[in-house]
C-alpha cells in the first residue's frame, strides 16, 4: 500500500464530497464577500492613521492578512467535520476495516480540509488581482509580491487552521461544541503570541512578518510615526502617504524557513492527533461509557416498570390500557420541564458547581464587577446548552418522531424558548437581583434584553442552521467583544451602555423579539410537508 | 375513520418520479405495504405521515385534506420511521415523557402509558439506562413505543422489525395484529412473513407504481393452480430460471427442488403445490417487469 496514493485517494474523495454540497458554494460565497469588503475599503491596514499606496505587495499582504484572521477563524468551524461525516455515515466503520493507519487516515483528511481552505484564500488571491486593477493606484503589476503572501503568509496558517480542526475532531473533549468555543480563544492566542511570548518568530498566522516591514517601510518616510499597525475592519479613514510604496516583505531563507516552519508544524499536530484517534472504534466512544454505567437502583416510574415486568412479560399478556378522551392535555409548564430538562441532561455536577460559584460570586462583588466580567463568565458558561436548542432534531435525528406531533408549535417552541430564556435567568440572576437592589432600573431592563437576546439568537440560528456550530462560533466572537471588550453596540448585557442603557436595552429586545420570529417561521417550515 | 389516498405521485428534483397515481383506501386493520426497496415504500409512508407533500394528488384523513391541515391526523398518529434517532442522553422513561409531552399527553396518563408501553417492548429493565448505551434492536423498541405513545388511531411502521432479534419480531407482530381491531395499521417491509401473519389487505408497489391492492386470499388466488414443485439437475437450473419464476430452490440428494410460479408446468414431473404470500409477491413483481421489458422491446 503506497501511502501517498492513500492519501491522495482520500483527500480527492472528501473533498469531491465536500465541494458538490451546498455548504460549499456558501463557503465561496463567504470568501468573495470578504474579498469585496477589502476591496471596497472596509477592511484595509493602517499605520497609525495612515496607510500606503495600494501596490501589489500591499494589496496582496493585506488580502492575505484579511485571509489569515478571517478564514483562519471561520474556516476551521467550516472543515471541523471529516472525521465526523465518515463517523455519522458510517463510512468509517468500513475504513476501519482496511489496514490504513491512522496517521494516514488523518494525514488525507489534512490533505482535504487543506484544499477547501485554500480554495477559499485562492478566491481572494482573485480579488486581490481585481483590487489591484480597480484600484489604480500603482500601475505596476507585481505578480510575485501580489501572490507571495497568499503562498507564504495565508497557506501554511490555513495548513495550521486544517491540522488543528482535525486535531480537536480527534479528542473526545474538543469534538463538540467546547472545541468551538476553546478554538475561538486558542485562535486569538495565536495571533497574539509574538506579543505575549516576545518571540518574534512565533508568528503563525504571519502577522509580525508583514507588521515589521510595513512598519519599518512608514519609519522612513512618515515624519512623527508612532509605529502603530492595526487591520482594521469598518473604518475607512486612513491618510494615504504617496511616498509610502510597500514593495513587500524581503523573503530571505530564514523567513522562508520560518514560514515553511509552520506547515511541518501542522503536520506534526496532525501526526500527534493519531495518538488520540480512535479509529471508528465504538466501545472507546460515549456509547461505550453509557453502556459502562453501573445499573443504580430504580425508582419512582422505573421502578414500577421493573417491578411490572418481573422478567419480561410475554407478547400478548400486556393490554395498554386506552386513553380517555378527556384526560388533561399538558400545559406549556409541563412541555417546559421536559424542554428544560433535556436541555440540561447529560451535564456533569461540575458544571453546575462553576454556574453556582458565578451565581454566589455575582451576588457578593462590587455591582460592576458583578454585572460586568461575571455576568459575562455567567452568561458564556452555558454556550453549549444554548447552541443545542432548534438543532437538537436534526443532530440526533428525532425530527420525523417530533415533527409528526400535532401543535408542536405553538406547545413546543414557546417551551423550547422559555427553557433557553430560564437558563439565561438562571445563570445571571446574581447581577439581576444586585441592580434591582440598587434601584438600577435602566441596568435591570439591559440584563433581561440580554437575557431574552441569547435564547433567541440560539434558537433562530439552532433551527435555520440545523447545527450549534454557527451560535458557538458566532456568540463567542460577540461576547468576546461585546460584553467583555464593551464593543461600542455589541454589549448585549447592557453593562457598558451607560446613559444610552435604556436605548441599547430596547435595541435588544426589538432584536430578540425578531429573532424569535426567525425561528417560528423555520420551526412552522419545518412542521409544513415539504 | 377512513384513510384514501388518491392519485399520489411524488417527483423528486432530477425528474425521478418515486410514486406514480397511487389509489388506495384504508379503514381499520393491518394493511401490508409490500415492494422491494426502492419500490417507493418509504416515500408514501413519510406522504402519509405529513412529513412529505405529495407533488400530485391528495390523502385524506375522514375526509379531511392532510396536506392542507396535518394536524388533523397528527392528533391521532403514530409514526415508526425507517430510520430515526434518539436523546442520548435521556433514559427510555424520559425520552418517552419528553415525546409524550410534545404529543399532548397529559401527566398522569403518560406516565401508565410509558408504564405499560416499557414492558410491552420489554424494555422495563433498560428503562432508565441512556439511550446512548442501546443496541440497535433496543432502539428500534424504543421507536415502537413512543409510536404507540398516544393511542394513535393510525399506526404507520416503516420497516419496523429491522434490526429485531426474531423473539421480539414474532412478539411485534402479535402486538400489531391485537392493536389492529381499533386502528389502522399501514406495516410497510420487504419481508413478506412479517405481513403475511397479520394483514387483512395488501398492497404491492414497484417502481413507484402500486401492483396490486387486495385481501391475502384474493393475491393467493391469483397464484393459485400456478405454484409448482420440480426437481432437476443443478445444471440445468439457469435454464429453468430464464424460463420461468423461481421463488425459492432447496438442494437434495436427488436434485435441485425448486418452487416455480408458472401458468403452465415447468416440466413433465411437476407437481402442484398450495400458493404462498412470498409466491404471490413475487409472481407479481415478475409480471410487471415481464411487462416492462416486453414494451421496452
Amino acid at each position: 500500500m503506497n501511502p501517498v496514493l492513500v492519501i491522495w485517494a482520500m483527500a480527492r474523495a472528501d473533498f469531491l464530497e465536500r465541494v458538490r454540497r451546498y455548504s460549499f458554494f456558501l463557503t465561496l460565497v463567504f470568501a468573495v464577500c470578504l474579498g469585496y469588503a477589502a476591496g471596497t475599503g472596509k477592511i484595509l491596514i493602517k499605520l497609525d492613521q495612515y496607510r500606503g499606496v495600494y501596490t501589489s505587495a500591499w494589496i496582496g499582504a493585506m488580502m492575505a492578512l484579511v485571509t489569515t484572521f478571517f478564514v483562519g477563524l471561520v474556516g476551521f468551524y467550516i472543515v471541523k467535520n471529516a472525521v465526523d461525516r465518515d463517523r455519522r455515515t458510517g463510512v468509517g466503520q468500513i475504513l476501519a476495516t482496511t489496514p490504513l493507519s491512522r496517521p494516514v487516515y488523518l494525514l488525507g483528511k489534512l490533505a482535504s480540509n487543506f484544499a477547501v481552505l485554500s480554495s477559499m484564500v485562492a478566491v481572494l488571491a482573485v480579488a486581490a488581482v481585481l483590487m489591484q486593477l480597480l484600484a489604480g493606484e500603482d500601475r505596476h503589476f507585481g505578480l510575485w509580491a501580489l501572490l507571495s503572501p497568499f503562498l507564504l503568509i495565508a497557506l501554511p496558517a490555513m495548513a495550521l487552521t486544517a491540522a488543528f480542526a482535525l486535531f480537536f475532531e480527534t479528542l473526545p473533549v474538543l469534538r463538540g461544541g467546547a472545541g468551538n468555543v476553546v478554538w475561538f480563544f486558542l485562535f486569538s492566542i495565536g495571533i497574539g503570541l509574538p506579543e505575549l511570548s516576545g518571540i518574534h518568530w512565533l508568528d503563525p498566522f504571519g502577522l509580525m512578518s508583514v507588521a515589521n516591514s510595513m512598519m519599518e517601510a512608514a519609519r522612513a518616510v512618515i515624519p512623527g510615526y508612532k509605529n502603530g499597525f492595526s487591520l482594521t475592519v469598518g473604518d475607512t479613514a486612513a491618510q494615504v502617504v504617496d511616498a509610502l510604496r510597500w514593495q513587500g516583505v524581503n523573503w530571505t531563507a530564514r523567513a522562508l524557513t520560518l514560514r515553511l516552519m509552520w506547515t511541518v508544524a501542522a503536520v506534526v499536530v496532525v501526526l500527534f492527533a493519531a495518538l488520540f484517534f480512535d479509529r471508528f472504534d465504538p466501545s472507546r466512544s460515549r456509547a461505550a461509557a453509557f453502556q459502562a454505567k453501573p445499573r443504580r437502583r430504580a425508582k419512582s416510574a422505573a421502578a414500577a416498570i421493573v417491578a411490572h415486568a418481573a422478567g419480561g412479560a410475554p407478547a400478548g399478556l400486556v393490554h395498554l390500557t386506552p386513553l380517555a378522551k378527556t384526560a388533561a392535555a399538558p400545559g406549556l409548564r409541563r412541555i417546559f420541564t421536559a424542554e428544560l430538562r433535556l436541555a440540561l441532561k447529560g451535564l456533569r455536577w461540575w458544571w453546575y458547581a462553576v454556574a453556582a460559584g458565578l451565581l454566589i460570586a455575582q451576588l457578593s462583588t462590587p455591582l460592576l464587577v458583578s454585572r460586568g466580567p461575571l455576568l459575562g463568565a455567567a452568561w458564556i458558561w452555558p454556550v453549549l446548552v444554548w447552541s443545542a436548542m432548534g438543532s437538537r432534531e436534526a443532530r440526533f435525528d428525532t425530527q420525523q418522531l417530533l415533527f409528526t406531533a400535532a401543535g408542536m408549535l405553538p406547545r413546543q417552541f414557546p417551551a423550547l424558548w422559555l427553557s433557553g430564556f430560564s437558563v439565561a435567568v438562571l445563570t445571571g440572576a446574581g447581577a439581576a437581583i444586585r441592580l434591582a437592589l440598587a434601584g438600577q432600573t435602566a441596568g435591570l431592563l439591559g440584563w433581561l434584553a440580554g437575557a431574552c437576546f441569547i435564547p433567541s439568537l440560539a434558537i433562530a440560528l439552532g433551527i435555520w442552521s440545523r447545527s450549534g456550530k454557527f451560535f458557538e462560533a458566532l456568540y463567542t466572537v460577540l461576547w468576546y467583544v461585546g460584553p467583555m471588550n464593551h464593543a461600542p453596540g455589541l454589549d448585549f448585557t447592557g453593562s457598558s451602555a451607560g446613559a444610552r442603557a435604556p436605548l441599547a436595552a430596547a435595541v435588544y429586545l426589538l432584536l430578540a423579539a425578531a429573532l424569535t420570529m426567525v425561528a417560528f417561521a423555520g420551526r412552522a417550515r419545518q412542521l409544513r410537508p415539504h | 375513520m377512513r384513510l384514501v389516498v388518491e392519485g399520489v405521485s411524488k417527483t423528486y428534483r432530477g425528474s425521478l418520479h418515486a410514486l406514480r397515481g397511487v389509489e388506495m383506501t384504508m379503514g381499520p386493520g393491518v394493511f401490508g405495504l409490500l415492494g422491494p426497496n426502492g419500490a417507493g415504500k418509504s416515500t408514501l409512508m413519510r406522504i402519509l405521515a405529513t412529513i412529505t407533500r405529495p407533488s400530485a394528488g391528495r390523502v385524506t384523513w375522514n375526509g379531511a385534506d392532510i396536506v392542507a391541515d396535518p394536524d388533523v391526523l397528527r392528533r391521532v398518529l403514530g409514526y415508526l420511521p425507517q430510520d430515526f434517532g434518539v436523546y442520548p442522553n435521556l433514559s427510555a422513561v424520559e425520552f418517552l415523557e419528553y415525546l409524550a409531552a410534545v404529543k399532548g399527553l397529559g401527566a398522569a396518563a403518560a406516565r401508565k402509558r410509558i408504564e405499560e408501553l416499557l414492558v410491552l417492548v420489554n424494555l422495563a429493565d433498560a428503562a432508565r439506562r441512556p439511550l446512548g448505551g442501546y443496541s440497535g434492536g433496543m432502539r428500534q423498541r424504543v421507536g415502537i413505543a413512543q409510536a404507540l405513545l398516544n393511542d394513535p388511531q393510525l399506526l404507520i411502521v416503516d420497516e419496523p422489525t429491522a434490526g429485531l432479534d426474531p423473539e421480539e419480531r414474532v412478539r411485534f407482530r402479535n402486538l400489531l395484529s391485537e392493536l389492529s381491531g381499533e386502528r389502522i395499521v399501514l406495516l410497510s417491509t420487504h419481508i413478506v412473513s412479517d405481513i403475511e401473519a397479520v394483514a387483512s389487505e395488501i398492497a404491492i408497489l414497484d417502481h413507484g407504481e402500486l401492483l396490486t391492492h387486495g385481501t391475502p386470499e384474493r393475491l393467493l388466488e391469483s397464484v393459485a393452480g400456478r405454484t409448482w414443485e420440480v426437481v432437476v439437475p443443478s445444471a440445468e437450473l439457469p435454464s429453468l430460471r430464464q424460463k420461468h419464476l423461481v421463488s425459492s430452490i432447496a438442494s437434495r440428494s436427488d436434485g435441485v427442488h425448486a418452487r416455480v410460479v408458472s401458468a403452465v408446468a415447468p416440466g413433465p414431473a411437476a407437481r402442484l403445490l398450495e400458493p404462498s404470500l412470498e409466491d404471490a409477491y413475487l409472481a407479481a413483481l415478475w409480471a410487471r417487469r415481464g411487462n416492462a421489458a416486453g414494451a421496452a422491446a
